[in-house]
């Protein structure tokens, strides 16, 4: 009596509404039908005959671990850790596992569709790929296309803003944005870890790795590895927690699932832990407990900040007024810190910026845990080793018309310059100052279309209102994506991704105290009419190279002048093939057609080969077929991997032996250009910022009577937005609830589950309450990811509240970062 | 014959429920919230803030205990729920007559309905899935980041579980119903 409704009937069925959605050229059901859902309420038992197992790597967060898929007659049956990666050790968790009902979710991204309603309606035309592709050169009669938008600009390629979210290919597409020649980029990097990587890099040289697992001291303030998984961060520390070796002190605004697993948990007020750090810094100094032979050899600048510290009168009792946590815990632990160190961690985290003084909160952290020597050592914080990966050859044209990045130079009060959002701009970006000049017609030029890949900016940018009117702005916008997110329905065309299952991605390495190579091969064939973006990329620029060549051809002094010096000759075929080699000899010979210019205008090169050909490419070149072979067959290569890789136990596993561990590659000294610990960046006074970690006023925790202070987190079950409509996590937390403290639940007469509206000065949602200890009085909590208003995805839409609807859009000065727990915010019961 | 149990060492658990999902997957479990083999337990910490008991909010992943003197089997009409040739609980679906008996009997709460089968399902350390084909782990086992579950031949004195048993101090889940399971919670 067996009843097995197989996956594949659902396949079945859902191809066969393909077909119908084919025939009719009609609006709809380009997204997923009503019965497809009923279909899908399954899992799939997996078989025991044949099977084929494919090393490949997660995608259902950032951390990219191994996994190996089990697929059975074409069906991806079960997804399983992959043990051979160092990185991830022999784990997936439940994302991981659910990453099944990603590949099969029934409202997918189908076909290339263009927009035929109002901006942000939803309203589609399922097109060819080919018909999309055009729509994006030429317009419709609803949007502008790339060539009038060019050739009005006079091809300023900056006229176009490229944004991308994580991923193993953004590389691919950031090729395309310089490829295509714009100044524009934004990245997840000001609303990700711009702040806490750049802090450890200017003080450290590097944004280092922890060794928890020969550590036995470890602080972890405004981190909660317990939720917020990282590998091999998590699996490593609560193995050891508890009694185990570890001694684990949570410093946390909530009571997390790591505060669980602490030995100590102190609450604080949030965006005071630079208070904290400052406290246990001034103990260090004024008992002198600091590794004085470390400091003596690794220091620029000691006594300047052993001055400031100590002049400030950044004592515990200070802090405690500021913190809430007591001066007799500070003491303690800086002590404990001390006597453990270097085999003591206060843990860098991987987290957003939270308060505008994220930056100099880092700063302070590696300034603190430099004091006791724990650095680049066994035990303490890890720069460990990379392998190296072979080259591949991109393709930067240079634009004449091409403006600078929109960002304006400005005088920042102190005779010095600077920029108008904030002291430092980097490579990605900030997505909130530049869109905030976007919106307020500050921009140098026009910025006119943009391209979005793999980002999701409507429901993870604080302030949603503000990415909405940004996105109805763009008179082209071109979303990449696998699902039909809120941000796919304000695109004018819509180019569907396959998901991570079916693709080959960028072969990547993965540094750290044991080092390797991964690569995510293909399980299955893509399905529907979706593409890897590699694929996508290759169509769209092979149909837009040449008549944007037209565009140079009309606008580009550069290009004209070497028009006309165009000399034919008569011999091309001998020159032909001699030119394949070496492209320089070429571009230094006078051309010989107009072909030959445009061949550097070619913006398709760099797209040309398979990413299966490119990644053998670039192993080989270092590993030979050794390291490709392990590569398609394992998912993983290092060196000697044959000879260390071993199974210890049913659940361990040996990567490198002890002695073979990348835990000192710089005798214990920072990676910084001096070679020391820099304490004081005078550079930064330059720019308007301080040179040395300092508490100011304004930093102070406030909320008003009645209010609360707003923070948002993750969580291990979802991953952000990306996550929000499947159906395997969503039988693990329906929907997103906000925490109250019981006491004031109480006294504001809510209960579990009620409906509360949450506003703030950008927005409000309703959400349902959870009453809990967990929590301070003034401070409330939801996670982030849920909220979505996208009426195409099934399990996620209106399914409970987005955070960004009521976090204000304040940004840190160093690097314009997104400072997402400064918002107060009002609740009441609805 | 082997007869397998399975040691946790629950307190490296993290709730973080990648088991509940790697079971589901691979055994083919119905969705929704109220059908899983195996769930990871937990509660709201005592006290009132900020002075909160961290002991009393640990996580406790549970499934059936294996009980070497199982209520659910005893108690089952028609033998549906029976004993297999590894001391393993398990339930034949074209026997069971969905009268839930086993589901009162139990006293760990770990039977559920499959509405597609019409059978009181329960967790069988997959049986007929990763056993079947040769593997030596369970699902849950073989996913978990912090490495809770060992899985293994209790009558082997060799094998890790019987190692571990005899080297770390462990108790059963309330076992003064004298269900006798071959669940072992490490301390």
């Amino acid at each position: 009596m067996a009843i097995e409704i197989s996956r594949r009937k659902f396949l079945q069925g859902s191809v066969a509404l393909s077909v119908i959605g084919g025939t009719s050229i009609g609006v709809s059901p380009l997204f997923s039908e009503e019965e497809e859902h009923g279909e899908l309420s399954i899992t799939t038992k997996t078989g025991t005959g044949k099977a084929k197992l494919v090393p490949t790597l997660c995608e259902m967060c950032v951390n990219k671990c191994a996994a190996i898929a089990r697929v059975e007659n074409g069906i991806v049956t079960k997804l399983d850790p992959n043990p051979m990666f160092p990185k991830s050790k022999n784990m997936l968790c439940a994302r991981g596992n659910a990453g099944i009902q990603a590949l099969y979710d029934p409202d997918r991204l189908k076909y290339p569709m263009i927009r035929v309603g109002k901006k942000g309606e939803g309203k589609f035309k399922r097109v060819t790929w080919d018909e999309a592709y055009t729509a994006i050169l030429k317009g419709t009669d609803k949007f502008s296309g790339m060539e009038k938008i060019l050739d009005e600009e006079q091809d300023n390629r900056s006229s176009f803003l490229f944004c991308a979210g994580e991923g193993m290919a953004e590389h691919t597409f950031k090729t395309f944005y310089g490829a295509f020649g714009s100044a524009n980029w934004l990245n997840h990097s000001s609303i990700c870890l711009q702040t806490v990587s750049s802090a450890y890099n200017l003080t450290l040289g590097a944004y280092p790795g922890a060794d928890l697992k020969n550590a036995t001291y470890v602080i972890m303030a405004g981190a909660n590895r317990a939720e917020a998984i990282v590998t091999p961060d998590t699996m490593t520390l609560f193995k050891n927690t508890k009694g185990k070796g570890t001694k684990l002190i949570c410093i946390d605004p909530r009571f997390t699932n790591t505060a669980v697993k602490a030995d100590k948990w102190l609450p604080i007020n949030p965006g005071t832990d630079l208070a904290f750090v400052l406290a246990l810094t001034y103990v260090v100094l004024k008992e002198e407990l600091y590794n004085k032979e470390y400091v003596e050899a690794n220091f620029n600048d000691f006594e300047i900040y052993k001055n400031h510290i100590i002049s400030h009168g950044y004592t515990p009792e200070w802090a405690e007024k500021i913190t809430t946590i007591p001066a007799k815990e500070v003491y303690t632990i800086a002590r404990e810190f001390m006597q453990h160190a270097p085999k003591a961690i206060y843990y860098p985290g991987r987290r957003s910026t939270f308060a505008a003084n994220d930056f100099q909160l880092r700063r302070a952290m590696a300034i603190f845990q430099a004091l006791g020597g724990g650095i680049d050592s066994k035990g303490g914080l890890v720069f460990g080793k990379k392998l190296e990966l072979g080259t591949h050859e991109g393709l930067a044209p240079l634009y004449f018309q091409a403006a600078s990045r929109a960002v304006q130079e400005v005088d920042r009060g102190e005779g010095k310059p600077g920029y108008d959002d904030c002291a430092i701009v980097t490579e990605g970006g900030s997505w909130l100052a530049w869109r905030d000049r976007f919106l307020e017609n500050r921009m140098p030029y026009k910025v006119r279309g943009m391209f979005v890949y793999k980002h999701n900016p409507i429901l993870n940018m604080p302030n949603t209102k503000k990415s909405i009117d940004m996105m109805k702005r763009m008179e082209l916008a071109v979303v990449i994506d696998t699902m039909p997110s809120d941000t796919v329905m304000y695109a004018d065309v819509v180019l569907p991704e396959c998901t991570y299952l079916e693709r080959t991605d960028p072969v990547n390495t993965f540094g750290g105290v044991e080092p390797s190579i991964a690569q995510r091969n293909k399980v299955i064939e893509p399905m529907y009419e979706s593409k890897p973006v590699i694929e996508i990329l290759r169509g769209l620029t092979q149909k837009i190279s040449k008549p944007l060549f037209e565009i140079t051809k009309k606008h580009d002094m550069d290009v004209q002048d070497m028009m006309s010096k165009i000399t034919p000759t008569l011999s091309t075929a001998t020159e032909d093939a001699n030119m394949t080699e070496d492209s320089n000899t070429t571009m230094s010979m006078a051309p010989k057609s107009e072909e030959d210019i445009f061949a550097e205008f070619d913006i398709s090169l760099p797209f040309k080969e398979s990413q299966e050909k490119i990644n053998e490419h670039m192993v080989h070149e270092l590993y030979g077929e050794e390291g490709v072979k392990a590569l398609k067959e394992h998912g993983v290569f290092y060196p000697n991997m044959k000879q260390y890789f071993k199974q210890v136990s049913a659940n361990e596993f040996q990567y490198y032996p002890e002695n073979e561990k990348a835990y000192s590659v710089n005798n214990g000294a920072p990676k910084t250009e001096s070679g020391k610990v820099e304490c004081n960046l005078a550079f930064l006074t330059e720019k308007g910022n301080d040179s040395m970690p300092t508490w100011k006023n304004s930093f102070a925790f406030v909320v008003p009577k009645g209010k609360f202070r707003m923070l948002t987190g993750r969580h291990a079950q979802y991953t952000q937005t990306g996550t929000t409509n499947n159906s395997v996590l969503h039988d693990l937390m329906p929907s997103n609830y906000i925490w109250i403290n019981k006491k004031i639940a109480e006294e504001m007469e809510i209960e579990f589950g009620d409906e509360v509206e949450v506003s703030s000065p950008t927005g409000k949602v309703t959400i349902k309450a959870y009453p809990t200890e967990q929590i301070a009085p003034n401070v409330t909590f939801f996670i982030h990811g849920f909220g979505s208003q996208s009426e195409e995805l099934t399990w996620a839409y209106q399914n409970g509240a987005n955070d960004n609807t009521v976090i204000e859009d304040k940004v840190e000065p160093v690097y314009g970062a997104a400072s997402m727990h400064e918002t107060n915010v009002e609740i009441r019961k609805v | 014959m082997a007869t397998y149990g399975m040691a946790l060492d629950y307190k490296n658990c993290i709730n973080c429920k990648a088991c509940e999902v790697a079971c589901k997957e691979e055994n083919g479990i119905e969705l929704g919230a109220e059908k899983h083999r195996i769930w990871v337990g937990g509660n709201e910490p005592d006290g009132i803030w900020p002075l909160l008991s961290m002991a009393s909010a640990s996580f406790m992943p549970s499934q059936c205990q294996q009980c070497q003197d199982a209520p659910c089997e005893e108690v089952c009409p028609t033998h549906a729920t029976y004993y297999d040739d590894r001391g393993i609980v398990r339930v034949d679906p074209d026997k069971c007559i969905l009268c839930s008996y086993c589901m009162n009997a139990c006293p760990y709460d770990a039977r559920y309905v499959d509405s597609r089968t019409m059978t009181v399902d329960k967790c069988n350390f997959c049986s007929d899935t990763r056993l079947a084909r040769g593997e030596t782990t369970t699902a849950c086992q073989a996913t978990c980041p912090t490495k809770v579950r060992v899985f293994g031949d209790l009558d082997d004195p060799n094998s890790e579980i019987s190692i571990l048993l005899r080297t770390r101090e462990h108790f059963t889940l309330k076992t003064h119903l004298g269900t006798r399971p071959k669940l072992f919670y490490m301390t």
